[in-house]
Parts: C-alpha cells; structure tokens; sequence
C-alpha cells in the first residue's frame, strides 16, 4: 500500500540564494506520529511549508495517497485534509473559542451566522478528540496549552487527516506538553495522523513512532523511534558526536549580587512579585526556575534596570544600584542576555558589527570625539565573529538576515566580549539549533569560571539543570523552594513546586538561598 | 438662559438635531466598519465633500435619488481608489488618506467652478434639489400624543431613516453574519483569517468601498437636506469628528450612534445659539462640536484606562 503523504526528492532555493530544501524525501504512513527533527535552519520548515502549500517546490512531487498533488495555496491543502499549527498561533484574541474554530468556514442559515450550531460542533469535536476546551470564552483569556488545542480543534474543524504540529512543545510547561501527547494519541486511535516538528529530542521519543532527521537541507534517514536513542538521534542531526554536558562551577567566589526584599510591581500597581531575597557568588550560575509569568522575567528585568523597582534592594558589590540608570549598571559590569533577541537584544536592521559595539558607545576605544571608529568598529566584529564562530556573510550584513542561532550569537558575544560581574540570562537558547546550544552553554560557563555571577532563567528545565549550580522555584511572584543542584534533582521534582503543588519548609529553603 | 431651555426642549429643536446628526452618523458608521477592519480611513472629510458636490450637480439633471445614489457611488469609488493605492501600492494608508482629503479641497472649488461657470463659492446659480422630507402627518389622527408625535417624527430626511436602519443594518452585517466576524477577525489580528484560507485584502478593500460609500450618503445628505446646494469646504471638519465618535462609540454601531447623535447636539445648538446670544461671536459658538470632540476623547480614553486598571487588579 502507498504512504498516506510522500514527498520525493524535494528542492527548493529561496531568491536569496540559500538552498533550503534539496533533495528532500518524506514518507508518511496513515496512522502514525511522524517526527521531523533537525537543528534550526535543517529545513524542516520549509519542507513543512511546501506540504501545506504556503510555499512551491522547484523540484521534486508531493503525493497524496499515491497520486502527485500540488498545492498553490494554504486553502488548497486543507481542502486536501492537511492541517497546520504554527508555533506562533493564528487565533483573534477577543474573538471567542469557537469563533475562531469556525473562522473561515462558518454554519450559516442563510446569511446568518448560525452560532448555536458552531457551538455544538466545536463541543462535539472536542469530546471526541479528547481536547477539553470551553467553546465560550474569549481566546485571549486561555493559557497556551488551550489556545493551542483551540488551534489543533480548527484544524481538525476543517478535517484534516494530517495534522503538522510545528515545535508544539516549545511554548508549554512539562505538564501542558503531556496534555498535548494525551491529545495526540487520542488523535492517532481515531485515525489521523500527526507530523511532529520538534528539537527537543527526549520528546520526540517519547510521542513518535517514526522519526526523520534532516540536516543542511537533506533528509539524513528516517528511523523507528524505538530503535534510536537521544545519543544517536543527536549525531545524527548534527553529523558529529556533541556532549550536552557542563562542567559544574569548582567553587564559588565573595557575594556578588544581593537582591534584599524586592518588591515588583505591574503598572497598573498590581503586584508581580513580593519579598524577593537573592544571594549570588561570583563564580556560580543561579538558576531561575518557574513557568513563564510568576515573575522571574521581571526581577531580571528589575536588575537590569529596565524596570521599576517598587520597594526593596539590589545590590552589585556593595553598591545600590536601585538609583542607577541601565547604562550606570552596565558601566558596573553588569551584561544582560534579554529574552527577546529581536524586540530587545538586537536592532535587525543594523550590521552585526553596529550591534556589537551598542552598548559601548562611551568607550573610547570606538567612539573618539563624538565620532565612530569605523575601523576599530570592524576590527572588533570581525574578532568576535571569529571567536564566537558566527556563521554571516560579514560585520557589513544586518543582523536580521542571520539564522535565529547566529542572531543569539551576536547577543551573546556582545555581552560576553568584556568579562562581565553580574550577568543577566533569559531563555539563552530559545529557537536555537543544538550546535549553537551547546556553544552558547560553553560560553556561559567560560564566563561564570571568569568570576561573573549569574542569573540564569529559562523555560527549558533540562536547559538549567544542566548549567545551575543552585536553583530557585517561582511561583506568584515568591520564591517557593530553593536547591543545591545535584544529580538527584528531577525535573518532575522542580515541576510540582513550579506548579504550586508542594511547598518547602522555610529551613531547607532558608540553607539553599545561602 | 430660560430661552435657551426652552429651544432645547422643543420639537423644533430635536428635528434639527436629528438633521446635524445624520450626515455624521453615516460618516461614523463608514468610519467604523474599515476602522474594524483595520484600516483608519481619514479620508471621510474629503469623501464626504466630493459626494456632496457630485449629488449637487448631478441633481441638476436628475431626480433626487439619483443624485444621492451619484454621490454614494462617488464615496464608493474614492473608497475603491484608496484601496488600490493602500492595498496593492503598499501606501501608507494615512498619507492616501489625507492626499484624498487634499484633493478634495481643492478639486471640489474647481469643479465648482467649471460647473457654475466661475463660481469658486457657492452652487447657488444651479438648480440642485433637495432630498424629500418624509411626512408623517397622519399621526395627527392619534388621540393625546398624536401632535407631539409628529413634530417630533414628521419631516425629517428619508435619509434620516435611512440612517437608522443602517445602524442596525451594519450592527447585524458585523455580529450576526459570517462576512462581519471575518472583517472583524482581519482588523483585529489578519494573520489569523489568512491561516483560514480568507482573502484579507479583499476584505479591507471591500471595507474600505463600503466605508467610502457610507461617508457618500453622508455628503448627499448634507448637500441635499441640510443645506441645498454645495459651499467650498462645507463639510467643515465632519469626517474628522466622525472618526472621534468611532472612538467614542467604543467601536460599536449602537455606540457610534449615540456619540454621533452627541455631536449632533452640540452642533444644534451651535446653530440656535447665535439668534440667542447676539453677544457671543458667532466664531466661537461654531467652534463648540469640536471642542466637545476634543475634551469627549480625552474623557474616554481616561475612563478606558481606568477600566483597564480595575480589570487587571480583579484578576489577581
């Protein structure tokens, strides 16, 4: 019997010139969890585009049940039952769940917009496929687990039978991405089948059951996933052997950084955080754990000096540095690596070299009498290109023509180029292929053995277990329990303080913070 | 002052509100519909000028209805040309609109002119007709209220009515059809109807049509009822205040009427006022609709802000 979806010998070259896809082949069995991975910039989604005909081939055909399909558009796929969800979600926000679902595709009783019968349908699809979601309120009132299922039941709405899932996983907590698994057996048991795009390989195992590895725009192979582990499965990706692992700090330093009864609140003078007490050392990494929005994000932000500090105080060194302007910390020898390398770490439109030298404008060695050194500028950029293994055309290109990894990069190496004191991590390798990973890692722990302290917060808890040396729980804007990181030390351990299920006593707590 | 309260609680009064009300009422709804859709049209000042001069001079030659049909054709179209320069061009949507309002000032004096023969003024040599009252004098037959009832329902526009209508009209087009959740999908996040396979340009561009149109009735109205026959820049700023009462009417059709009925009120009184209070410059009694404008805005966004902070408090 012919594969459900074949897609043989794809090629495609963007206008720019890079040679996204080439000679790509894909084969999908009815019926199965198929996973796509490979490091950013593999190709998997544009392969993923061309399936659901965002993008054309040059080369190479698409088959649907055996027989050559073109889609010219998005509406042509999903009227070939292929359905998509985009990392980033397509929903109105103040339009309610089932509104949405049925966007595009309404019941109608003449020209009117039947809306009691797109309610039941959305409740019936919903019971069916085991994606509970109230089909009444607002969209932009749900947590990102539902508005995802909310994604997943429009697709379903318009009956897909292949569902690409693009990175799922990357926007949810450890609990919501078991929701989601739950989900999507519900959906294969009831005959669809889910293309799964994923980095994160410990997932991929544990939800597919055939996995493709692309790499530079080729398909290495496609595997059962029960025949693989995450070692092989990584080389594969990769094509080398690569070791996930850190050295921990050999001992720590003097205190550095002490964050004393912080207070954080929104504008609207609702609180973010209450009572905040922090102790870093030079030389170690202090890792902020908590599901996105319990205030971790903000006390960075706070440090930084990107956002007021309502009451309580921060010290660097001794020195306050609640009065000081964020350029002030900075001169310090505070750095920030800030969560959004687009919104905040970078200016697209600038060179790579303008960005680099961004936060130096009062150094002589760059800036002379008002005037920039365009020569030391460039020098500068390439050094750091170089050190940083930056893969760009050169210090002249705008920084938003890079990869997501490289982009990273040039924050990383902007902050990292002077040894800083006090440095300031959000999400360090979101969207961020494995090979930039492991260097970003690499480059975080170079600076912490050069004495800095560092507050690390990420989304990814293998991501801080892997480089902490202590760690501390969020949750509403306390901290709720505090670890020595050990090799005991779980996730699903950390998971049920993230999510307010248990709590520490104040002693073990008080011996951690020290 | 006594006078001034018993002018405003007069029939005579309410008809003229309900007159000032009805060109901005419909330039409001135009506003509202391709403001949902995402498109701030600014052009509703020029839009209205040029249908009022196109109603004016095609009533020359035409019945009335005729005209007034010109003139929504006239909107609809400058709607349409907007579109093209915005959607297709890729224009900054403020700049076309303000070029069309720009155009209008001055491509309206010299049609005028061409069509008076040299009048840069007035169109008061041509014989332009008048939209016709609807009269309702048969109310008279109802025993207590009947009088009362028809001063205050009796000849008014038809346009009038019409206007009321399309309050509801485009209240049910927006909440109750499948054509209005995806205008209001693509003005609020377009990525997401796009995902669904709906052509979003096509709906701003048909927005933007619908918009010109709405803002054409407007001009008709005011060039054919409330005054008969065109003066140089007579809508006097009414597109403007019109995407004022959008704001103020919380973006809803129901909302928008009230607002527009709002600066209908104060614009009524800036036309009783001056036979009231000789003393006041008559400049500064017709600067009133628009100093209302400003301080109702300010006003709203004040008390939108105000709503946003109790709501995030509640949630925590």
């Amino acid at each position: 019997m012919a594969p459900l979806l074949e897609a043989i010998s794809i090629g495609k070259t963007y206008p720019g010139g890079t040679v996204a896809n080439d000679g790509v082949n894909l084969s999908i069995e009815a019926g199965e969890v198929h996973a796509v991975v490979g490091e950013n910039g593999a190709g998997k989604s544009t392969l993923m585009k061309i399936l659901f005909g965002i993008e054309q081939p040059d080369r190479g055909e698409l088959r649907l049940d055996g027989k050559p399909v073109s889609f010219a558009n998005p509406r042509e796929a999903i009227d070939n039952g292929i359905g998509m969800v985009f990392q980033h979600f397509s929903l109105v926000p103040s339009f309610s769940v089932y509104e949405n679902v049925v966007l595009g595709s309404e019941p109608r009783t003449g020209i009117k917009f039947d809306r009691q019968k797109a309610i039941e349908e959305v409740r019936a699809l919903s019971e069916k496929f085991r994606l509970a979601v109230d089909p009444l309120p607002p969209v932009g009132q749900l947590p990102v687990g539902q508005q995802q299922r909310v994604e997943i039941l429009k697709a379903l709405y318009r009956n897909a039978r292949i569902l690409i899932l693009d990175e799922p996983t990357a926007v949810l907590a450890p609990q919501e991405v078991e929701e989601l698994f739950v989900a999507v057996r519900a959906l294969v048991a009831q005959g669809r089948t889910v293309i799964f795009i994923a980095h994160k390989l410990p997932e991929v195992l544990a939800i597919s059951d055939r996995i493709t590895v692309m790499r530079a725009g080729k398909t290495v192979g496609s595997v059962n996933a029960k025949e693989v582990t995450e070692q092989s499965l990584a080389t594969m990706m990769v094509g080398r052997e690569i070791a996930l692992r850190v050295d921990r700090a050999k001992g720590r330093g003097d205190l550095a950084c002490e964050v004393k009864a912080l207070k954080l609140t929104a504008e609207s003078g609702a609180p973010i955080a209450e009572d905040l007490n922090l102790k870093v050392h030079q030389g170690e990494i202090l890792g902020l754990v908590g599901v996105e929005g319990n205030g971790q994000a903000e006390l960075l932000e706070a440090i930084a000096g990107l956002r007021a500090i309502a009451d309580g105080v921060v010290y660097l060194n001794g020195e306050k540095l609640n009065p000081l302007s964020t350029l002030e910390r900075r001169e310090l020898g505070l750095a920030s690596i800030p969560e959004d390398r687009i919104a905040r770490g970078l200016a697209t439109g600038a060179t790579i070299a303008e960005n680099l030298v961004a936060t130096r404008l009062a150094d002589k060695r760059y800036v002379r009498n008002g005037l920039l050194d365009l020569k030391a500028i460039k020098a500068q950029a390439l050094k750091l290109i170089e050190r940083y293994s930056i893969r760009a055309g050169g210090p002249g290109y705008p920084v938003g023509t890079l990869s997501g990894g490289n982009m990273q990069k040039v924050v990383v190496a902007r902050e990292l180029s002077e040894q800083p004191k006090l440095l300031l991590v959000n999400q360090p390798t979101r969207g961020v292929d494995l090979g930039a990973t492991q260097f970003i890692w690499k480059s975080l722990t170079e600076a912490r053995d050069g004495g800095a302290a560092v507050l690390l917060s990420s989304a990814d808890l293998s991501e801080l277990l892997a480089l902490s040396d202590r760690l501390v729980v969020f949750y509403r804007g306390k901290i709720v329990a505090a670890f020595v990181n050990s090799d005991d030390l779980t996730a699903e351990t950390l998971g049920t303080y993230m999510l307010g299920l248990s709590r520490q006593d104040p002693e073990t707590m008080r011996a951690a913070l020290q | 002052m006594i006078e001034l309260l018993m002018t405003v609680f007069s029939a005579t009064f309410f008809v003229t509100v309900i007159r000032t009300t009805t060109p901005l009422l419909f330039a409001t709804l135009g506003g509202l519909i391709s403001d949902l859709s995402g498109a701030l049209n600014v052009a509703l000042e020029g839009m209205m000028l040029i249908s009022a001069l196109t109603a004016v001079i095609i009533s020359v030659y035409a019945p009335w209805y005729v005209a007034v049909l010109s003139g929504i054709c006239a909107g609809a179209m400058l709607g349409a040309l907007m579109a093209f320069f915005h959607l297709r061009l890729k224009a900054d949507i403020i700049l076309v609109g303000f070029a069309v309002n720009i155009l209008a000032t001055g491509g309206t004096v010299f049609a005028l002119s061409q069509a008076t023969g040299g009048d840069k003024g007035t169109s008061i040599n041509l014989q332009s007709k008048a939209v016709p009252a609807v009269n309702l004098s048969f109310l008279d037959a109802i025993p207590v209220v009947g009088p009362t009832l028809r001063s205050l329902l009796s000849d008014h526009s038809i346009l009038s009515w019409l206007a009321l209508f399309m309050v509801f009209a485009v209240w049910y087009f927006l909440y109750r059809t499948p054509y209005g959740l995806w205008l209001r999908g693509v003005g609020e996040y377009p990525a997401a109807p796009e995902a669904a396979g709906i052509n979003v340009t096509k709906v701003r561009a048909w927005s933007l049509v619908a918009s010109g149109a709405l803002a054409g009735i407007g001009g008709a109205q005011l060039a054919m009822f409330n005054y008969i026959g065109f003066t140089r820049d007579m809508t006097a700023g009414r597109g403007f205040i019109a995407l004022g009462a959008v704001l103020l009417g919380a973006r809803h059709p129901v909302g928008a009427m009230l607002a527009a009925l709002l600066f209908g009120i104060f614009e009524a009184l800036a036309v009783v006022m001056p036979n009231l209070f000789n003393w006041i410059p008559g400049e500064m009694i017709q600067t009133i609709p628009f100093v209302v404008t400003v301080l109702a805005l300010i006003l709203f966004s004040y008390r939108a802000q105000r709503a946003r902070q109790m709501r995030t408090l509640t949630k925590i």
